[in-house]
């Protein structure tokens, strides 16, 4: 290929380089390190032209263009430093610093003020630099500096906005905003989201959402894509505020949900201070949501991390030293009869932690009592679930999708980073359609919103098969009947677009995975993607979902995903590992009730089971926060958390990824798998001397088939097979009460913003508001049919249970159906369920 | 194409029916500016007289002929008797003048202006031909010739006064030979900047790709303009086949009006335009069989002065927040959904039919070399007669303020051309040329072609803080220069004008309004500081006296006055202690009024109310500045 179509030569300074066609001015001169200041542009978004920093010289052009917008020219001939310029640059850098609060820029005492205590004597907090928490990382700082200002010969001019802390994760001071801009490209450009806009006019032009709403009103996803690129201290992370330039970076994966997104951990003082996207292309390209972005720091960085192990004693946890800790661990082991032992580990821990824990259960104690409890999440269609991850598509590969069809999926704030590849895909012309019973962000950008009522999601996926179906089999009474007449043509209309894309995907989120006919809607989606020749992307909840499967962290799967019950796999396992193995004894689970046969010894990793007392006689509790009420386990032993331990997760996707150890466990913490060593040993068991996670990662890879060498990650496995399958029995439903009782539908989601077994907002200040927990939603008709207003509480009963919760108005909301978001295991049916409501007197 | 004759062939008819009525027509000038003086009123009393005394007569609602001092005009003509012209007619005179010309023996000829006609037709009285009246005779009427002449409602007044003609002809010499024509006729955006049609034309039609768009900029914006207004609700068809025209040339299949919607009558008589157009086979598809397709969206703006711009008007149409973008690339490249995008004017659509009608060779007999073709100027201000009006490019602006406009007031001081974007000229400049170089060299714009006169009554610190403190505000905010220069400069000249201007002030003024022209990165923020700049360079003196003697000489700046009674011409008659809003002039009737300068907020009152009253006389004197020292050392 020739060079010449590829490249022009411009010359900048009297110095002549090569530059790539297309490029502007601005890229062409950084490229070869020329150095042009500027504010408002940045590598990622459209060109801007609005701070008027970078304007350059170029022969045959009239006047100052701006560097940044400008196509550099095969023969340019440019300057960037002529005297002209730099005054007229320094004149424009002091009008933007007159409407910017920025005194301790051009104070005589900078230096020493920076060095010893800062005072306010000179300056008040409002107007220095001192007091901003960009100081030393602000960009207009850097411009003043490299441009050498002086002096401000303009009045300054406070605007005096209120700092707007209302909205969670970000603090607003619009007081220092440059109006550079870029929050506002970012959103839009790259999220797709377009929350953040310009209002008003002249020297009241302001940022932020349209119409004076808040951040939460407005859609915004809290993706903090905008803090990232401010370049002065307007928009700042709250939990990171005062903790200024990070001393290093680590990358890693974050395992808050399945989709394996990598970020770059921003490390102070051994200690985490912040997370940014990395620039995968392979997974999140660039991007986070409020999980990834906002929630590590505080999740991991919390005060009430377990620092040491302790045992309950008189009732109190009493602290001591990890011998002692593993000897009690041990002693109460060797007792225990393995019938009466379980192991109940976290889908959110890594691929090392999982092979170690359920290895233990079966190689060191000798019972297949291992379980996770996402068995208590995906319910009766966790086989189904399974079974469409053979149909899998790498995230990266969705913005190329003809058509899109989400089924029980939102994308505001978990998975954010799917909507804004949802939206790639739409730019590129795709054809988009949601199955969501309630409001949701997809709802506003899909070409068609399918909203069913609670239950009836089966119905209109049941119809879209026999739409897509061929002749054949389904002609003539294809979806007659099934649906009323909006939904059945919505339905057609999205069988037809499924049918004429190119490359559909089918996006499978959580909104009704937990319903007893789960297993039937999620058939029902497999049948489809075969009917339309359409990939699905499951997006799990958990972290190492697809782990945690092939770890064989469950009774009835052996690593690789083999049924336990098969004898040459437990052979193999003998043989490998060098100790008897049993045939299973599955009288145990997950979804065992705590009322249940009493266990002896219960050991739990990264979960938080309710009424865990009750289960067993001694109760192991292993996680990064200590248990609630801390009288509730026997044994706490400190573990790592995922910023702190080396490993490999598994995404939703099939994407192996290594988990790097940004800063050690704080404390005398240690990585599960370790503790679980520690104990083996101390049982006298052979096979638990791994030195390190890649230890366990070899020994995983002679087990399950597709992982491949420790040193080549990140890693794609095949598609997923998994010949073990999952029990689950259904309770029997409630006997229900007449309808004119429970005129109300109440449909649930399980709540999935959760770590090792807590939500995230019980560590994470604002979760809780994003993620409107303890709320129940209804529609403004059936608030004002109820006599109740936004934040009352209200009493909603069914059949079999009766609960309080805080309302919550949604405009969308449809009539005469109520939806909460509850814990999972909890005793709410997860099915769709007549309910009535009223108002509570307290 | 026949069925298009027809309908035109019908047209004639129905105008020549028109113009030999057996019925009086009455003609009542209705656009935005007549209505402002009191046109409805007049309209609905001349129906009512009508009614009531069960007359024949046909009232027709025209548009602006151009003479807003002459506002409302009522034209009455009676079968075999000329046109005459009534102005600054009440409801009470329109009731009289009906009944007179209706009823009785002898029409009340002697209260017309004048008559339409080109020779006498007799029945006159002596009356001058209106296009003989001082205002209108220099004038050229190229653009607005059926301004106030044809129903702008109904499109058959339009088609039989040559209308659609210069499509017709387009249509048959191809496209190519359509630009070639506008090239041969010289014609200059007429939007401000004066960039020649048909290059940009070039460059759209030659632009790769087969989605073209054309649009209409009708976002007049500038305080004290109204060309584009009173051409869209007096000839909308001339805009429209403009529109045409233009597209046809580019190879446009889609138009847009973006007009204010602060103009309603003008979105309502385009929108019946459109319906009109689409009902004779002139927009849609195959366009009186020529194989063109065209269709035109009209978009209301919100009224913000940058979409004026035509990268902000794109933005804007595009559904986002009007704010301009860098050039390159172009519109004529990308503009519209990043398709070539051609922006022009009103009159610039609006002169096209002319051109293609008659000739580029006809239209190059008016105006100069390179200014080629008539323009037309809002002539307002402090003068005698205001108005509408068109003429020649080159024409001098003494012909323009003093010939047309008949002169000021109190004496001449300076006019502003080119509205808050041009420049203020000072008396030197009278006898210059109007046309783009003239206009630029002296530091102003021709802009859209706002002509705003002032006297010795106006101050020009004054005057230079209103427009920068339009612009300021009318900034989007995008650009740091223009955002926060012009505020800074806003600031600058309220000291000044409020007597805390420092020397210093006047370099920083001419500095930052020169980096704010620089810099700045659309054409608001680059021509914003122009006011300022032109009036330091030819009223420096002017800004000395307020700086260095606190003193305004026109007694317009509030804080820098004084006000007193001059006790020797007071006649003591209350008049301007009962206009006095504070209280501050006390006195008994017959003696000397005392004003009490600490309760005085220098509303004006007391001194209009003195100066225009005939028995009281100039009892109120308002000083300035240093002489009011001056005066009390004395």
């Amino acid at each position: 290929m020739s060079n010449a179509r590829e490249t022009i030569n411009i010359t900048i300074d009297g110095r002549t380089f090569e530059a790539r066609r297309g490029a502007t001015i601005l890229e062409a001169a950084r490229a070869n390190g020329i150095y042009i200041p500027t504010l408002c542009a940045h590598e990622t978004l459209t060109p801007f032209g609005g701070c008027r920093m970078c304007i350059v010289e170029v022969d045959g052009m009239r006047g100052f263009p701006t560097s940044c917008t400008t196509p550099a020219e095969d023969g340019m001939v440019v300057r960037t430093e002529t005297e002209r310029l730099r005054a007229m640059q320094l004149e424009i850098l002091q009008l933007i610093l007159s409407e910017h609060t920025s005194s301790c820029l051009v104070c005589d005492e900078r230096e020493e003020c920076a060095r010893y205590s800062p005072t306010i004597r000179k300056a008040g907090v409002t107007t220095g630099c001192r007091f901003c928490p960009k100081d030393g990382q602000c960009e207009l700082q850097e411009v003043a500096r490299r441009l050498g200002v002086k002096e401000i010969g303009y009045p300054v001019y406070y605007r005096n906005l209120r700092v707007e802390k209302e909205d969670p994760f970000y603090d607003r001071d619009y007081n220092l905003c440059i109006l550079c801009g870029r929050c506002v490209r970012v959103c839009r450009e790259v999220r797709g989201a377009g929350t953040l806009a310009f209002s008003l006019r002249g020297r009241r032009t302001i940022v932020g959402p349209a119409f004076g709403r808040s951040h939460l009103e407005a859609g915004c996803e809290f993706c903090g894509a905008c803090v990232s690129v401010c370049p002065t201290g307007a928009l700042y992370e709250r939990a990171s505020k005062w903790e200024g330039r990070p001393e290093r970076e680590q990358e890693s994966t974050c395992v808050l949900c399945g989709i394996g997104c990598r970020v770059r951990l921003q490390v102070k003082g051994g200690r985490v201070i912040g997370s940014l996207p990395a620039d995968d292309p392979l997974v999140n390209d660039g991007q986070l949501c409020v999980k990834g972005r906002f929630c590590i720091t505080e999740l991991v960085g919390g005060h009430k991390r377990l620092l040491r192990p302790s045992r309950r004693r008189d009732g109190a946890p009493a602290e001591i030293d990890w011998d002692e800790a593993v000897s009690l661990a041990a002693e109460r082991l060797a007792c225990c009869d393995p019938a009466n032992f379980a192991l109940l580990v976290s889908a959110d821990c890594s691929n090392e932690d999982l092979y170690t824990a359920q290895k233990f259960a079966r190689a060191a104690v000798g019972t297949h009592h291992v379980d996770t409890a996402s068995r208590l999440y995906y319910r009766a269609g966790f086989n189904a679930y399974l079974d469409l991850m053979k149909m899998r598509l790498p995230l990266a590969e969705l913005r190329h999708a003809g058509a899109v069809l989400c089924i029980g999926l939102d994308a505001r704030f978990d998975r954010s980073v799917v909507g804004v590849e949802i939206r790639k895909a739409l730019r590129n012309g795709a054809r988009m359609v949601t199955i969501h019973p309630r409001p949701h962000s997809l709802g506003m950008i899909a070409d068609r919103w399918i909203c069913p009522r609670p239950g009836e999601e089966a119905r209109v996926l049941e119809a879209l098969v026999r739409l897509t179906g061929s002749p054949g089999e389904a002609a003539g009474s294809a979806g007659a009947g099934l649906l009323p007449d909006g939904l059945a043509q919505q339905a057609a209309e999205t069988a037809r677009w499924l049918l004429e894309a190119r490359a559909p995907v089918l996006l499978v989120g959580s909104e009704f995975l937990h319903y007893d006919g789960s297993a039937e809607i999620l058939a029902a989606v497999a049948r489809l993607a075969r009917n339309t020749a359409a990939r699905i992307l499951p997006l799990p909840a958990q972290g190492n979902l697809v782990g945690s499967v092939l770890m064989g962290s469950y009774p009835e799967l052996l690593p690789g995903g083999f049924p336990s019950t098969d004898g040459s796999g437990l052979e193999r396992l003998r043989l490998l590992w060098g100790a008897p193995l049993s045939p299973p004894d599955p009288w145990w689970n997950a979804s065992v009730p705590a009322d249940g046969r009493k266990l002896e010894v219960l050991y739990v990793i990264g979960e938080v089971p309710p009424a865990m007392r009750q289960r067993a006689d001694f109760v192991i509790f292993q996680n990064i926060y200590p248990p609630e009420p801390d009288t509730a386990a026997d044994l706490i032993l400190p573990s790592a958390a995922f910023t702190e331990t080396d490993g490999t997760m598994v995404s939703g996707d099939g994407l192996i990824q290594r988990l790097h150890a940004a800063v050690p466990p704080p404390g005398k913490a240690l990585p599960n798998w370790q503790i679980l060593c520690r104990i083996a040993q101390k049982l006298g068991k052979s096979g638990f001397d791994y030195r390190s996670a890649a230890d366990v990662y070899r020994e995983i890879a002679q087990v399950v088939e597709g992982f491949g060498e420790w040193n080549a990650l990140p890693h794609r496995l095949g598609p997923l097979s998994v010949p073990g399958r999952l029990a689950w029995e259904s309770a029997a439903p409630a006997g229900a009460r007449a309808a004119s009782e429970l005129p109300l539908t109440l449909s649930v989601s399980i709540q999935e913003h959760r770590y090792q077994g807590f939500p995230l907002s019980r560590w994470v200040e604002g979760a809780a508001e994003v993620f409107a927990e303890e709320t129940v939603d209804m529609s403004p008709a059936d608030a004002a049919a109820a006599g109740v207003a936004g934040g009352d509480r209200v009493i909603v009963a069914g059949g079999h249970f009766e609960r309080t919760w805080r309302a919550r108005i949604v405009p969308d909301q449809p009539e005469g159906v109520l939806h909460a978001t509850v814990q999972p295991g909890g005793h709410i049916n997860p099915n769709p369920v007549a309910v009535r409501m009223r108002k509570s007197d307290v | 194409m026949n069925s298009f004759q027809e309908r035109k062939q019908a047209a004639l008819q129905k105008w020549a029916e028109l113009q030999q009525s057996e019925a009086a027509v009455i003609y009542v000038g209705t656009a935005s500016c007549g209505r402002a003086a009191g046109a409805q009123a007049v309209l609905e009393a001349i129906r009512e007289t009508v009614r009531e005394h069960d007359l024949k007569a046909r009232i027709i609602e025209v548009g602006c002929i151009g003479p807003c001092y002459l506002e409302p005009l009522v034209d009455i003509r009676l079968p075999g008797r000329p046109r005459m012209s009534h102005a600054n007619v009440t409801p009470e005179r329109a009731r009289y003048l009906v009944k007179a010309y209706l009823t009785g023996d002898k029409p009340p000829v002697r209260m017309a202006v004048g008559y339409h006609g080109d020779d006498d037709p007799g029945f006159t009285e002596n009356k001058p031909p209106f296009f003989d009246l001082p205002m209108l005779k220099p004038q050229v009427r190229v653009v607005l010739r059926n301004c106030g002449f044809i129903d702008p409602e109904d499109i058959d007044h339009y088609l039989a006064n040559e209308g659609y003609e210069g499509i017709l002809r387009a249509f048959a010499m191809g496209p190519e030979s359509v630009i070639a024509e506008v090239r041969e006729a010289g014609l200059r955006g007429r939007g401000g900047a004066g960039f020649p049609t048909y290059k940009k034309w070039e460059i759209c039609r030659s632009a790769p790709g087969s989605t073209k768009y054309l649009i209409c900029n009708a976002d007049e914006g500038d305080p004290g303009a109204f060309m584009n207004r009173s051409l869209l609700e007096g000839d909308p068809h001339a805009v429209l086949e403009g529109m045409l025209i233009a597209a046809y040339a580019i190879g446009a299949a889609h138009g847009y009006i973006y007009i204010r919607a602060e103009y309603p009558l003008a979105v309502a008589r385009l929108h019946k335009a459109l319906g009109q157009m689409r009902a004779c086979g002139l927009l849609g598809r195959n366009i009186l069989g020529s194989g063109f397709d065209f269709d035109i969206t009209i978009k209301e703006g919100a009224g913000a002065f940058v979409c004026g711009e035509e990268t902000a008007l794109i933005a804007s149409l595009e559904g986002n927040r009007g704010m301009p973008r860098s050039r390159p690339p172009f519109p004529a490249v990308a503009g519209l959904h990043q398709s070539p995008t051609i922006i022009n004017n009103v009159e610039t659509l609006g002169t096209l039919p002319a051109i293609l009608r008659k000739g580029a060779a006809w239209y190059r007999q008016f105006g100069v070399p390179g200014n080629y073709g008539t323009k037309t100027f809002s002539l307002v201000g402090k003068i005698r007669r205001t108005g509408l009006i068109e003429v020649p490019l080159g024409t001098p602006l003494r012909k323009i303020i003093f010939d047309i406009g008949g002169g000021t007031l109190k004496k001449f001081k300076a006019v502003q051309t080119g509205g808050p974007s041009g420049g203020c000229l000072s008396e030197e400049f009278l006898d210059m040329p109007v046309d783009y170089e003239s206009l630029g060299a002296a530091g102003s714009i021709m802009g859209s072609g706002g002509l705003i006169v002032m006297d010795e009554d106006t101050c020009v610190v004054d005057v230079a803080h209103y427009f920068l403190d339009f612009t300021q505000k009318e900034s989007c905010g995008k650009c740091s220069p223009c955002r926060i220069g012009t505020r800074h400069m806003v600031e600058i000249l309220e000291r000044i004008t409020s007597g805390r201007g420092e020397p210093e002030d006047l370099a920083r003024l001419q500095n930052l309004g020169e980096t704010v022209k620089r810099t700045s990165l659309c054409g608001l923020g680059q021509t914003a500081p122009n006011p300022v700049l032109t009036t330091l360079r030819y009223f420096r003196p002017e800004y000395l006296l307020h700086v260095a003697d606190k003193y305004c000489p026109a007694t317009v700046c509030r804080d820098l006055l004084e006000y007193r009674v001059i006790p020797e011409k007071c006649t003591g008659c209350r008049l301007c202690i009962r206009a006095c809003p504070t209280g501050a002039i006390t006195g008994l009737k017959g003696e000397v009024h005392y004003l009490d300068p600490a309760k005085c907020i220098k509303c004006r009152s007391c001194y209009e109310i003195c100066r225009f009253d005939a028995i009281a006389g100039d009892g109120i004197l308002i000083r300035s500045g240093r002489r009011i020292a001056d005066e009390q050392r004395a």
